[in-house]
């Protein structure tokens, strides 16, 4: 693996010096690697990128870029692509005299702006757009003239503060698919923020998910999708039940639980007797009697989804969450039925029980 | 952080030096001439210290004499007796001709100046004039600020009113109020239809109407009373027009009265009061009054419970405006109005240019600041937000 | 319904009121008369051609577009430099500031007259060109800081570090993108600042030399010492000079500058 582009080492940032905004950050971002920085608001990701762009100053440790220390750097040289939430277009310049700005902050020559201005406007399929203004322009234009603009400078590393936030769901998603398509093909790092695990999960190499300025846990979507290190990124990353369960000991590579309700079932991991917290994925849940793992539930209602139905059934005390696929056995259920569900050992897992270590 | 606090620091600068300067400190200065009473301890230094020491029972010790002799005589030769005896003479009117006369014969007081001043005017033998040089010999006085509300100290020390046919300050503050009271409810209920009927417009026709507004707003000061005067000269179109269409059968005399005034002042300040209402009433929801509709509110109490409640800060903050320019206002009353329509400013400039009295000017100012600061007062209390700038 | 009419018949009235007295003028300096009436006993350009004739009117014309191209330059500079002081720095104090910056607008003129008369009298100020341009400045500026600073409040702080993240250093991030958006709050608080030292007349009576005459001080003393018809032709030119300012006024505010 290549020396990382970027280094966090120790970073920290108090706005009043005495509680921390971000706590001591340690992350390393990887040559062409998109990381994405999740969490709530409040949560740290975007001062980090702050810092990271210049506009924030460390309260201590360093920030390094391809192997320099560049806590005193100021923005206008440190070389990177950012693009902000609200896109930050100049208002009262042309899209194209947008994007010449960068070129001319470099001194680039006229003919060979024209040149890139031309090929950056193809690449985000704006032909045609360069003389209106950010004004005359819709959400999702205005998004990819500053794609553009935060790219034409070819810049190694892009920075990218929560860019989708201001647009609706279809175009959002659209773009999503063009701004992977970009990373795929220009090869660019991108850090990006955004509060939206959908997107994480949908964009990202690797994830680092904030929680109160510490990195809760760092890996692929994947990894943060089956084996959540926390109840908190099990609960932020999709939909999960969480069931207090008591471990009763150990048979195998397994964990025998005793349910809410009384029943047992086998979960792999190593947590030791004593109580604890299943994460259990609703559409990991089937209908039917198979495996080791059943549950004898009562359904509390059933909601029609179109591609699935979501199904909120009690087992004793404990209220879980079923996803159904579309066609399912299952379907049709009134309120207080019972119904017999299973899941596989292998798609549940154990956390630690709230509250404890 | 810390560099950018300097260099922000650094770019008001200038315009807080200019403020201070040019407006802040002078300002202040002029609060202090209204009380400071220089006069007599700069011209007649020597007598000035022996009276302040002087504990004002009887007549003063023999030096006081001595000293007032040789120090007229030495301010008369040096032309610097004026503004003492300007000074005294508007305490106490008399007091110039008895200064000269002194100063004038200050050589032959040298010797035994106690008796030959007594010889030369009686007055000098009076404890009452030397109780009132001892009282000028400063640093403060009350005196113009006490008659500018028609009081003076009367020769055994107390406070007293001033003669009848002196007594014109409170009259003129209390017509002052009246006239600015006047012109700010005629402004008010004037500039409240104007308002109302713009805000009930579309915004494209409201621009428009509002221009019609903005023309007069522009328009110099002087050029409208200019206006006003030209209109209501006797032969002018005012007068003309009344009696064509029979309301009078002789030409009115309307410069020089009141009326001119009044409305003159109301024709210039009437968009301060017009502006504010109608930003306020633009932005009213509109879903309000239809709400009161459904409600069951008619047209009287939908006025009354809903739209006026709720533009009342605007209708207001245009009132207190109006009402803190027509409080200080000279140019409207010294172009149209009478002897008997003008207003404190007016006094202030008269003893600023025409008959120099600096303490009467600044004492009269400070009354007038005090006036509009306490209105401003008043209407930011009532109204919270006055003031603040949106 | 009836409502309505009443209200638009009251509004027109006293806009009726508020236009009349002024475009009444336009015919009267139009008269072939030294006597005023309405309508005019006859038309000719003759107050017109005396008033451009007059040494004493073109004077006062000169002295007043000196004084307030002068009083628009020191005002837009120091009063658009002061809100961006207290736009973008944290002063302590700012309310402070903003107090003693709003204090020359509500003091009485006659009284920031008499303190000005009294401390330029002193200083050596009195009837100095400059000291009646510092007079006027103090007046106006607060007009620029507030027209500026109504400006810097639209101004997405983004923007600059926008500039900033694509290679511009702060000098030209602001000259690129503060300047051009501010530009038209600038221009909105200069225009009015030379319209209100166009229109001052008490400091300057008090503070200006005694041949130091503007056109508002040339104006009262025809109409106050000796009657002279030409100043209704004065009177219209002036206000078609500030007819300009409104419209200058009115279109930048369309442009997002402007007071209020």
């Amino acid at each position: 693996m290549s020396a990382p582009v970027v280094h966090f080492r120790g970073v920290t940032k108090s706005y009043d010096g005495r509680s921390l905004a971000v706590a001591p950050l340690d992350l390393a971002v990887a040559e062409g690697e998109f990381l994405t920085l999740l969490g709530p608001s409040g949560s740290g990701k975007t001062t980090t990128l702050m810092m990271l762009a210049g506009f924030e100053a460390p309260s201590s440790g360093e920030i390094l870029l391809e192997g320099r220390v560049v806590n005193r750097v100021p923005p206008h040289r440190r070389g990177l692509g950012v693009v902000f939430q609200n896109y930050a277009l100049f208002p009262h310049m042309s899209v194209a005299e947008n994007l010449s700005f960068p070129l001319e902050m470099r001194r680039i020559p006229r003919a060979e702006r024209a040149e890139r201005i031309a090929r950056a406007l193809a690449t985000v399929r704006m032909e045609g757009f360069a003389d209106r203004r950010p004004a005359q322009l819709s959400g999702g234009q205005q998004q990819r003239v500053a794609l553009a603009r935060a790219l034409i400078f070819s810049p190694r590393l892009v920075l990218m503060d929560e860019p989708l936030g201001a647009l609706d769901r279809q175009l959002r998603e659209e773009l999503q698919q063009e701004i992977k398509a970009l990373h795929a093909r220009l090869g660019v790092t991108i850090l990006y923020v955004t509060h939206d695990q959908g997107e994480a999960l949908a964009l990202s190499d690797r994830i680092a998910v904030f929680r109160a300025g510490r990195i809760e846990q760092l890996g692929t979507p994947r990894e943060l999708y089956d084996r959540p290190a926390s109840a908190f990124v099990a609960g932020f990353l999709g939909e999960n039940n969480l069931i207090p369960v008591e471990v009763l000991g150990a048979e195998g590579a397994f964990r025998r639980c005793r349910l809410p309700d009384g029943g047992t079932i086998l979960v792999p991991g190593c947590r030791p007797p004593g109580p604890a917290l299943l994460v259990l994925r609703p559409e990991r849940i089937l209908p039917g009697a198979e495996g080791p793992n059943r549950l004898s539930a009562t359904v509390l209602g059933a909601t029609f989804l179109g591609d699935q139905t979501r199904l909120s059934v009690a087992l004793g005390p404990a209220t879980l969450a079923v996803k159904l696929p579309h066609g399912a056995a299952g379907h049709g259920l009134a309120r207080g039925e019972r119904i017999a569900l299973c899941f596989p050992p292998e798609a549940a897992a154990l956390l630690p029980p709230e509250g404890g270590g | 952080m810390r560099r950018g606090g300097i260099a922000a620091f650094l770019l008001v600068l200038p315009l807080l030096l200019l403020l201070v300067l040019s407006f802040a400190l002078p300002v202040g200065r002029m609060l202090w001439t209204a009380v400071a009473d220089p006069e007599l301890s700069d011209t007649l230094p020597d007598t000035a210290a022996v009276l302040r020491a002087w504990n004002g029972e009887g007549l003063p010790p023999e030096e006081a004499f001595a000293h007032l002799a040789r120090e007229l005589g030495a301010a008369l030769a040096d032309r610097r007796l004026g503004p003492l005896a300007q000074r005294l003479n508007f305490e106490q009117p008399g007091l110039r001709a008895l200064l000269l006369r002194t100063a004038r014969a200050a050589g032959e007081l040298r010797e035994a100046p106690r008796e030959r001043l007594i010889a030369l005017d009686p007055r000098w033998g009076e404890a009452e004039l030397w109780r009132l040089l001892r009282s000028a010999a400063g640093p403060v006085t009350a005196l113009y600020l006490l008659r500018a509300v028609d009081l003076r100290l009367g020769p055994a020390g107390g406070i007293e009113a001033v003669a009848e046919e002196e007594a014109i300050y409170r009259t003129l503050f209390l017509r002052t109020l009246w006239i600015a009271a006047l012109v700010t409810a005629l402004c008010v209920v004037l500039a409240y239809p104007v308002a109302a009927a713009l805000a009930a417009l579309p915004q494209r026709l409201a621009a428009w109407g509002l221009v019609l507004v903005l023309v007069p707003f522009w328009t110099s000061v002087l050029v409208r009373t200019t206006a006003w005067f030209v209109l209501l000269q006797r032969e002018g179109p005012l007068n003309a027009a009344a009696i064509a269409l029979g309301l009078i059968e002789h030409p009115l005399q309307l410069i020089g009265t009141r009326f001119a005034v009044v409305a003159a002042m109301v024709h210039v300040l009437l968009p301060f009061a017009i502006l504010p209402a109608y930003a306020v009433m633009r932005r009213l929801d509109p879903a309000l009054p239809r709400a009161a509709a459904s409600l069951g509110a008619g047209a009287v109490a939908r006025f009354f419970r809903v739209h006026l409640p709720l533009s009342f800060p605007g209708v207001a903050a245009g009132g207190a405006m109006v009402f803190l320019l027509a409080v200080g206002y000279y140019i409207t009353p010294a172009l149209v109005g009478g002897p008997r329509d003008q207003m404190v400013a007016s006094f202030i400039a008269f003893f600023l240019s025409q008959t120099p009295n600096w303490g009467m000017a600044a004492a009269l100012s400070l009354l007038l600041l005090a006036m509009t600061g306490a209105a401003a007062l008043a209407a930011r209390a009532l109204l919270p937000g006055f003031g603040r700038r949106e | 319904m009836t409502a309505r009419l009443l209200l638009g018949l009251a509004a027109a009235g006293v806009l009726l009121f508020l236009l009349a007295p002024i475009l009444a003028i336009l015919p009267l300096s139009l008269s072939a008369g030294e006597i005023l009436r309405l309508p005019p006993e006859g038309w000719s350009l003759r107050w017109y051609a005396a008033l451009l004739s007059s040494e004493r009117w073109l004077l006062a014309a000169r002295n007043s577009l000196v004084v307030a191209g002068a009083t628009t330059l020191l005002a837009g500079v120091l009063g658009t430099l002061a809100a961006l002081g207290l736009h973008f720095g944290r002063l302590p104090g700012r309310g402070a500031i903003l107090a003693l910056l709003a204090a020359p607008v509500v003091t009485p003129s006659i009284v920031t007259a008499a303190a000005l008369f009294l401390a330029y009298s002193a200083a050596g100020l009195a009837g100095t060109l400059f000291g009646l341009v510092l007079a006027h400045t103090v007046i106006s500026v607060p007009f620029v800081v507030l027209a500026v600073l109504a400006s810097l409040r639209g101004f997405d702080p983004a923007l600059l570090r926008a500039a900033e993240s694509l290679g511009a250093p702060p000098a030209a991030a602001f000259r690129r993108v503060v300047l051009p958006l501010i530009a038209p709050g600038v221009a909105a608080g200069a225009v009015f600042a030379f319209a209100t030292s166009f229109d001052e007349f008490i400091l300057t009576l008090f503070l200006a030399g005694p041949g130091q005459f503007t056109l508002p001080r040339q104006i009262y003393a025809a109409v106050r010492d000796v009657w002279d018809p030409t100043v209704c032709a004065a009177a219209v030119l002036l206000f078609l000079a500030s007819m300009l300012l409104l419209l200058a006024s009115e279109a930048l505010r369309r442009r997002g500058g402007g007071i209020g």
